[in-house]
């Protein structure tokens, strides 16, 4: 046996019982020799506690995991999860009713639901207003179609004292009336019949298409 | 995660659109964030919910109220405002009713109420409703007789173009740019007689369209006036003039 190479195949053969092992004579005495005295050495070793194992595993099962599979670690960790193939396609359902049907009731609930609006909000035209006011300080149009705010619909004044704005509306109906000065409601005096509002004043209506605009 | 839970989730995903749908505005909250006073809201409210409880749009109420209070009405006047409108509804609900549709979708009472208070008759109301194939078309047709009775056609005559498109199966986007081809015949010296008889003939400010009342042809109508808008161009209206002299 050479001092840094350890034990040979051989040696470990015949260490291990292996009576066939071809060990020189010389080198199976060493073995025996230091196999002698390893056991020597552990029976000097105080015998172990019988009940080590036992409390081994009970402080193991006590023991809190260093890192807890909360918040973002649960994120970021991967999860197994376990779905049935047969509820796919209800997900997917349920999805594209979530994608379809909210859109419909948001545009109900809207405040403009006074207007007859026909058609999705995605369905919109840019219709210009105009109204010769010289001697206005300000003008705003308000309507249906933006819950009659006076103040969400400002106009711009242009040449010769006319105030103008362009606005998307929905296809559909709308009644509307131009708010001078913050505080005088006129009609449109482009349109070409009025509808009574129900406060003895008068709307205009606009009827907008996909091609073309009356104000009636 | 879990059969259980994804079962769960599964029947949240089907039940969330229909609670969205289900879910109107809240017309208290809309009353007070518009500012109208607590009295005032309240007798609003009132008048909302009996109509809701006759199966009435009490949002079409609040949106009234709403639009008085914006124009700085008074009070008082406003409830009788809300309360002779939602009278109107009812009469709107009734009259779409006998057209056959039982229990009428809100936007179909309230473009029914519009056209009652524009001057047409519960049996005119009815024959635009019984004549449209989805209720969405009941909206804008009765808009476009309103619109086109506006452009000088006998209401019965706006009744007559707006069935026949209907019945025709014309879309909404056709049936809303019929005022404007209206208006465009109109200006080109056209008398309302001779517009809605060639309306009926599913003719445009062009002229007729063989065939009758269909699906016409896709484009800008000719001959429309400077005042109509273009495709992708915001209309401008003819000349200005002030309004009440300011």
């Amino acid at each position: 046996m050479k001092r840094n190479d350890g034990f040979g195949p051989e040696i470990q053969r015949y260490l291990d019982g292996d009576g066939a092992a071809e060990v020189p004579a010389d080198e199976r005495a060493r073995a025996d020799l230091l196999a002698e005295a390893a056991r020597a050495y552990g029976e000097s070793l105080p015998p172990l506690d019988a009940r080590l194992d036992d409390a081994v595993m009970a402080a193991l099962r006590a023991r809190t995991p260093l890192v807890a599979p909360t918040g973002w670690r649960w994120f970021v960790a991967p999860q197994s999860v376990r779905i049935r193939p047969v509820l796919v396609p209800l997900v997917a359902a349920a999805a594209l009713a979530l994608w379809f049907l909210p859109r419909g009731a948001v545009q109900d609930a809207a405040p403009t639901s006074g207007a007859v609006a026909a058609a999705a909000p995605h369905d919109t035209v840019f219709v210009r207003f105009d109204l010769s006011a010289p001697d206005a300080r300000g003008v705003a149009v308000a309507g249906s179609f933006n819950g009659w705010r006076p103040e969400s619909v400002q106009m711009v004044r242009g040449v010769g004292g006319v105030w103008s704005v362009t606005v998307p509306l929905a296809i559909g109906e709308h009644r509307y009336q131009f708010v001078v000065d913050g505080q005088r409601w006129v009609p449109d005096p482009t349109a070409r019949a009025l509808v009574d509002d129900g406060f003895g004043g008068r709307n205009s209506v606009i009827v907008v298409g996909p091609k073309g605009v009356v104000r009636s | 995660m879990s059969g259980s839970g994804i079962r769960r989730l599964v029947a949240l995903l089907l039940v969330c659109p229909a609670a969205l749908a289900a879910q109107g505005p809240d017309v208290p909250a809309r009353l007070a964030d518009r500012g109208l006073p607590p009295e005032l809201a309240q007798r609003v409210l009132v008048v909302a919910q009996s109509a809701v409880a006759r199966g009435l749009p009490g949002d079409a109420i609040a949106d009234r109220a709403i639009e008085g209070w914006a124009k700085r009405i008074p009070p008082a006047r406003i409830v009788a405002a809300v309360e002779q409108y939602a009278v109107r509804l009812g009469d709107a609900r009734d009259a779409v009713g006998q057209a056959g549709i039982a229990v009428p979708p809100p936007e179909m009472i309230v473009a029914a109420a519009e056209a009652l208070g524009r001057g047409l008759g519960p049996v005119q109301v009815g024959a635009v409703v019984h004549a449209a194939r989805t209720p969405g078309a009941v909206a804008p047709g009765l808009s476009v007789v309103t619109a086109l009775a506006a452009e000088g056609l006998a209401p019965d005559a706006a009744v007559g173009v707006v069935v026949a498109a209907l019945r025709d199966g014309r879309s909404v986007e056709q049936l809303l740019d019929m005022p404007s081809n209206a208006r465009a015949m109109r200006a080109g010296g056209m008398e309302p007689g001779e517009v809605g008889r060639r309306m009926m003939r599913g003719g445009g400010p062009g002229g007729e369209r063989p065939g009758g009342v269909g699906p016409r042809p896709q484009g800008l109508p000719p001959g429309m006036p400077p005042g109509m808008p273009r495709q992708g161009q915001p209309p401008s209206p003819g000349g200005h003039r002030p309004p009440g002299g300011g």
